[in-house]
C-alpha cells in the first residue's frame, strides 16, 4: 500500500512538471489580443499593433451589468497599442514593457499586414507567428493598403470589436478568406503563390438612434478584394468581381451570387445563387506546352427574375443555365487575365495540379513556373444546373 | 410491586454465578451463566435471575398460581414496555390462574410432574411459544420483548411470543424519493421489515437467516437471500463475514458495513444501502444478499456496482423511453458534477485558448473586479455550498429548507454583488451542487470528495493533471471488487448486452436476463418473447 501511495505521488509529481502548465495565469493577469497588425514604418522598421480588449467593458459582475449584443456608446472597449522594433519580437518586447498584464495571443482573431510590409516582403515577420505557441494557425491573415494600425484602430457596430468582426465576416466566406497555416502552406509551396484577403476600414452606413439627428457616419472593417503575392511579395490586387473569379478557380465557391441577363428579355437580368461549386483542373503536358483544362460545374438557385421566363419549362431552364456558365466563364476569364496575363503568377494552384500528374516534369519546371505558368493556356467548360426555382415556378404577379 | 423485589434482593444465588455475573460485571469474562441449566427450584430460579437482572427496573416478575394445581406457583417475566401486555394478562395469566380449560372433565387431574406439558400444551392462548433450559435462554427472550413463563418444580421455561413495543409506522422513503412506484420503506423493527420483504416474495425461497451480533446490544442481523436465484457461494462468503465481526454494539447497518467491506482504504463503499422495500426485493431478485439489522431501517446489499448510483427504482417503473433518457442524463450529471469545477478552473488558469473567444471574454469581464484566483473563488463557493448543504440536514426541520435555500441564494447574491465571486462561477457551482442530488445521497460522498481534490489538481496542473487523476480513479475503480464482483461491472471488464440496464434502461420484455456475474445460477428472469403483439401475430 505504502509503495502504491508512493506510486500515485510520483504520477502526480511527474504530471506537474510534464503538464507544461507551469505558466499559470490567471484570467485578470493576461491582455488578450484580438487583432494583430504589422507596419513597415519609413526608417524600416516593423510596427507592431495589438488590438487588446479591456475586459471589465464586458459586463463585470458587481458593476452592474454590461452590454449584451454590441458596442454601447462612449466606451471604450478595446485598447489599440503598438510599438516599433527591428523584429516583431522586438516590438513586442517594448510592448509588454508598458502594459501590465501578459500579452495572450491565444484568441487573436487576425493578423492584418500592411501594404508596405507585403511589398517589402512578409517572411521577415511571420516566422514569430510561427514559432508562439499560443498564436494559432486558425488566425486569419489579411493584407491592407491602409495601415494596419489604422485598421485596427476602430469598431464594429455589430460585434463587440472590430477584430471580430473580421472574423465573422471572414467566417461567411464573403471574399477569399484564408487561414494563417493555409497562407503558410501557400508560402511554402512552389505550386502556388499565396494570396491574402484585402481588408479596409471603409466608411459604411451611418448609425442612427433616437437623439443622434446628426447623422454619424461610421467606418467599419470590410474585405474589398484579394491580395496577389509573387513568393512572399505582394505584386498586386484584385476587386471584389475579380475576387470570385478567383474563387472559381481555386475550387472554393459556395454561396456567391451571379446576375446574368435574362436569355429571353433583353435589358432584363436574372439573379442567380450558387450553392455548390466545384472546379476540376487537368493539366496537359505535350511537346513543352502546358495546357490547363477547367471543368467546373456549379448549382444555382433561381433568386429573382426581372422579365417573365416560365421555369416551368425545361427549355428555358437549359437556356438559362447556357447563359450562367458564359457568365461565370467570363468572370473566371477576367480573373486569369489579370492575374495571368498581368501579373504572370500562378496564385491558383495549378503548379500543385501539375507536379501531381507530371511529377518527372515538375523537377524541372518547378523553378521557373511563374513563367511557364504565364505562357500556358486555359481552357474553361462550365456547366451549370438549376437546383430550385424558389417558391415559384411562374411569375405570381404575370398577367393572364 | 417494589416491596416484592426488595425481598428477594435479599437472597444471593449460588456463588458461581455470583462470581460470573461479579466477573461481567467488571469486564472481565463475559457472560459464562448463559450455558448453565435452569434448577428445578422455581425460588432458586427467579433468585439467580433477580440476581443477573438486578437493577433492571423495567423487567417485571410476576409470581403467581396454577389454577388447576394452586401448589404449583408460575412465574413470569418480561420486559415492560416490550411485551404486549393486553396478550400477557389476558392469555397468559387469566387462562392459567383462573380459567380452566371447558373441555377438561371435573375429575380430571394432574400431577405436579405433568404441569409443564399440559401448560405448554393447553393452558396458553399464545401464537407462538419456545422452550429452554438455560439462563441464557430466558435472558434473550426477554430482552428482545418475549413473555418467559417458569413453572415451580420444571428446570425449563416456556418463552411467550407476546411482543408488542412502540415502533415507528411505516412511512415514505426519506432518502429515495420516487413519483411512481411502491412508498413504504423500512423501519427500525426487524420483524417489522422482513414481514414486508416478504409480501413482496411470497415464496419459501425468500430465505431470511436471523443471528445477532454485537456481544452488549445483542443486535438481530438477518440474512436475507432468494434460493435459487443467489450464488451459493456468495451467501457463504456473507456469513462467514459477519462471523467474524466480534463488536460490543451494532447500532445501525453502518457499523457492520464498514466491518465486512472488501475495500477499506477506498473512498467509494462498495456496499450499497437503502430503506426502500421494492429496491431491495430487486436487489434480491437479480441474486444479491440482503442484510437486515434491528434498530434500523437501512439495508445493505451485497454485491454492490458503481451503476446502482444512476439507477433508481423508479426507472423500472416508468416507460423506458423517457427513463432511458435521464440514465443517459444522470451518466451527464455525473460527469459534471465530477469535473465541472475542476475543468472550470483548469480553464481558467491554463487553458484560456480553449474557451470560445466570446465566452472567455464574457468570463474575463466578469472576473475583472473578482479579487481571488479562480481556485480560490471556487473552494469558497464550494465550500459555502456545501456548508449550507450540512446546515439544511441537521437544522431542525421545520425551518431546514428555508433557511437553506434563502442562505443559497442570499450568499451567492450577495457574494456575486460583492464583487467576491464571478457569477460565472456561481453557476458552476450550483450545478454542480445541484447535480449531486440527482443520485443517491450516500453514493455521491465519496464523489464529493474528489471533487474537491480534482478541483485543487486542476489548480496546479492544469487539463492534463486532471486527465491524470482521472485515469488514477478510474483504474482504482476498476480494481475495486465487492464480494467479487468487479465494482465497475457491466462496464469494466465490458458486458455490452448488460449495458441496456445501465446505459438505457431496456423494456421490460427485453430484460430476459439477471446481471450475469449476480445471477449466474438462474439467468433467466422471463419467457423470451414477450413484446406484446397484436391478436393476429401472436403464435
Amino acid at each position: 500500500m505504502k509503495k502504491k501511495l508512493f506510486l500515485v505521488l510520483i504520477f502526480l509529481l511527474i504530471t506537474v512538471n510534464i503538464s507544461g502548465c507551469w505558466s499559470r495565469k490567471e484570467l485578470n493577469e493576461i491582455a488578450i489580443i484580438l487583432g494583430t497588425g504589422v507596419d513597415y514604418t519609413k526608417d524600416n522598421k516593423i510596427q507592431l499593433t495589438y488590438q487588446l480588449v479591456r475586459p471589465a467593458a464586458f459586463g463585470g459582475g458587481g458593476m452592474g451589468g454590461g452590454p449584451g449584443g454590441g458596442a454601447t456608446m462612449n466606451q471604450n472597449i478595446t485598447w489599440v497599442v503598438s510599438a516599433t522594433g527591428d523584429t516583431v519580437f522586438d516590438a513586442q518586447r517594448r510592448l509588454s514593457q508598458q502594459i501590465s498584464r501578459h500579452l495572450y495571443l491565444g484568441h487573436n482573431v487576425v493578423l492584418i499586414l500592411s501594404e508596405k510590409l507585403c511589398r517589402h516582403g512578409v517572411l521577415d515577420v511571420i516566422n514569430f507567428f510561427h514559432r508562439q505557441p499560443l498564436s494559432r494557425g486558425t488566425v486569419w491573415v489579411m493584407a491592407t493598403p491602409q495601415e494596419a494600425k489604422k485598421v485596427l484602430e476602430s469598431h464594429s457596430e455589430l460585434q463587440m470589436t472590430s477584430a471580430q468582426a473580421v472574423g465573422f465576416l471572414a467566417r461567411l466566406r464573403t471574399g477569399y478568406v484564408l487561414r494563417f497555416r493555409d497562407f503558410s502552406q501557400d508560402l511554402a509551396s512552389k505550386g502556388t503563390n499565396p494570396v491574402l484577403t484585402r481588408v479596409e476600414l471603409k466608411r459604411l452606413g451611418v448609425t442612427q438612434g433616437p437623439g443622434l439627428e446628426k447623422a454619424h457616419h461610421h467606418q467599419e472593417v470590410v474585405l474589398t478584394g484579394t491580395a496577389i503575392f509573387k513568393g512572399d511579395k505582394l505584386i498586386g490586387w484584385l476587386n471584389c468581381p475579380e475576387t470570385q473569379g478567383l474563387r472559381w478557380l481555386k475550387g472554393k465557391v459556395d454561396r456567391m451570387g451571379i446576375i446574368v441577363p435574362s436569355p429571353i428579355y433583353s435589358g432584363k437580368k436574372i439573379s442567380l445563387e450558387v450553392m455548390k461549386g466545384k472546379t476540376k483542373v487537368e493539366p496537359i503536358y505535350q511537346k513543352g506546352k502546358i495546357k490547363f483544362y477547367l471543368s467546373t460545374e456549379a448549382e444555382v438557385d433561381l433568386i429573382e427574375e426581372q422579365g417573365e421566363e416560365d421555369f416551368t419549362r425545361p427549355e428555358i431552364i437549359k437556356t438559362l443555365e447556357s447563359t450562367a456558365a458564359i457568365e461565370i466563364k467570363q468572370r473566371v476569364k477576367t480573373t486569369l487575365d489579370k492575374v495571368q496575363g498581368e501579373y504572370k503568377v500562378d496564385s491558383f494552384g495549378f503548379g500543385e495540379a501539375f507536379h501531381r500528374k507530371y511529377k518527372r516534369e515538375w523537377s524541372k519546371l518547378k523553378n521557373r513556373w511563374d513563367e511557364e505558368f504565364a505562357t500556358a493556356q486555359v481552357y474553361l467548360m462550365v456547366k451549370v444546373k438549376l437546383r430550385d426555382t424558389g417558391m415559384q415556378g411562374r411569375r405570381a404577379s404575370l398577367k393572364r | 410491586m417494589f416491596d416484592f423485589f426488595k425481598s428477594k434482593k435479599g437472597l444471593l444465588p449460588d456463588i458461581q454465578i455470583q462470581e460470573a455475573v461479579r466477573l461481567e460485571n467488571q469486564g472481565v469474562k463475559e457472560q459464562s451463566w448463559r450455558s448453565r441449566k435452569l434448577k428445578t427450584s422455581l425460588k432458586e430460579n427467579l433468585t439467580t435471575l433477580h440476581f443477573i437482572l438486578a437493577d433492571c427496573h423495567d423487567v417485571v416478575f410476576r409470581e403467581f398460581d396454577f389454577a388447576q394445581l394452586p401448589d404449583i406457583r408460575l412465574a413470569l417475566i418480561y420486559v415492560d414496555g416490550l411485551a404486549d401486555k393486553i396478550q400477557v394478562s389476558n392469555f397468559i395469566m387469566r387462562s392459567l390462574s383462573l380459567e380452566v380449560p371447558p373441555a377438561l372433565p371435573k375429575e380430571y387431574k394432574i400431577t405436579k410432574a405433568q404441569a409443564f406439558d399440559f401448560i405448554r400444551n393447553r393452558g396458553l392462548c399464545i401464537h407462538q411459544i419456545g422452550e429452554t433450559d438455560t439462563l441464557g435462554g430466558i435472558i434473550d427472550a426477554v430482552m428482545s420483548g418475549d413473555t418467559v413463563l417458569l413453572v415451580d418444580g420444571h428446570a425449563k421455561a416456556i418463552i411467550n411470543s407476546a411482543r408488542g413495543w412502540e415502533a415507528r409506522s411505516i412511512e415514505d422513503s426519506k432518502t429515495e424519493a420516487v413519483v411512481r412506484g411502491p412508498r413504504e420503506s423500512f423501519v427500525e423493527t426487524l420483524r417489522t421489515n422482513t414481514s414486508l420483504l416478504r409480501r413482496r416474495i411470497k415464496n419459501p425461497a425468500l430465505k431470511i437467516e436471523i443471528r445477532s451480533i454485537g456481544k452488549i446490544t445483542r443486535t438481530d442481523v438477518a440474512i436475507t437471500y432468494i434460493k435459487g436465484v443467489v450464488y451459493p457461494d456468495l451467501v457463504a462468503e456473507v456469513k462467514e463475514r459477519l462471523s467474524r465481526i466480534e463488536i460490543d454494539a451494532v447500532l445501525e447497518s453502518g457499523y457492520l458495513e464498514e466491518l465486512i467491506d472488501d475495500n477499506p482504504l477506498s473512498p467509494f463503499c462498495t456496499i450499497n444501502h437503502t430503506d426502500r422495500v421494492d429496491k431491495v426485493a430487486a436487489m434480491l431478485l437479480e441474486g444479491r444478499v440482503a442484510i437486515l439489522t434491528d434498530g434500523t431501517p437501512y439495508v445493505l446489499t451485497v454485491p454492490t456496482l458503481f451503476s446502482e448510483i444512476i439507477q433508481s427504482p423508479e426507472d423500472y417503473y416508468q416507460r423506458y423511453f423517457f427513463y432511458s433518457l435521464i440514465r443517459l442524463i444522470r451518466i451527464v450529471t455525473l460527469i459534471i458534477f465530477l469535473i465541472a469545477p475542476a475543468s472550470y478552473v483548469a480553464l481558467l488558469t491554463f487553458h484560456q485558448e480553449m474557451l470560445p473567444t466570446a465566452l472567455l471574454l464574457s468570463i474575463a469581464g466578469q472576473r475583472e473586479a473578482v479579487p481571488f484566483p479562480a481556485l480560490v473563488e471556487v473552494l469558497i463557493m464550494d465550500l459555502t455550498f456545501e456548508i449550507l448543504r450540512e446546515a439544511g440536514i441537521r437544522m431542525p426541520q421545520p425551518i431546514g429548507q428555508a433557511v437553506s435555500i434563502v442562505g443559497a441564494i442570499v450568499i451567492g447574491e450577495a457574494s456575486v454583488r460583492a464583487g467576491l465571486v464571478a457569477p460565472a462561477t456561481v453557476i458552476v457551482v450550483a450545478l454542480t451542487g445541484i447535480a449531486s442530488f440527482t443520485f443517491c445521497y450516500s453514493g455521491t460522498l465519496p464523489l464529493r470528495l474528489i471533487k474537491f481534490l480534482l478541483t485543487m489538481i486542476a489548480a496546479f496542473t492544469g487539463l492534463i493533471g486532471l486527465i491524470c487523476s482521472l485515469i488514477i480513479l478510474i483504474t482504482h475503480l476498476a480494481s475495486l471488487r465487492s464480494f467479487g464482483i468487479p465494482f465497475l461491472y457491466p462496464v469494466m471488464p465490458l458486458s455490452p448486452a448488460e449495458l441496456k440496464d445501465v446505459v438505457v434502461r431496456a423494456p421490460r420484455w427485453a430484460l430476459l436476463t439477471r446481471p450475469h456475474l449476480l445471477g449466474k445460477e438462474n439467468l433467466h428472469r422471463m419467457k423470451a418473447g414477450l413484446k406484446p403483439k397484436p391478436p393476429g401475430k401472436r403464435k
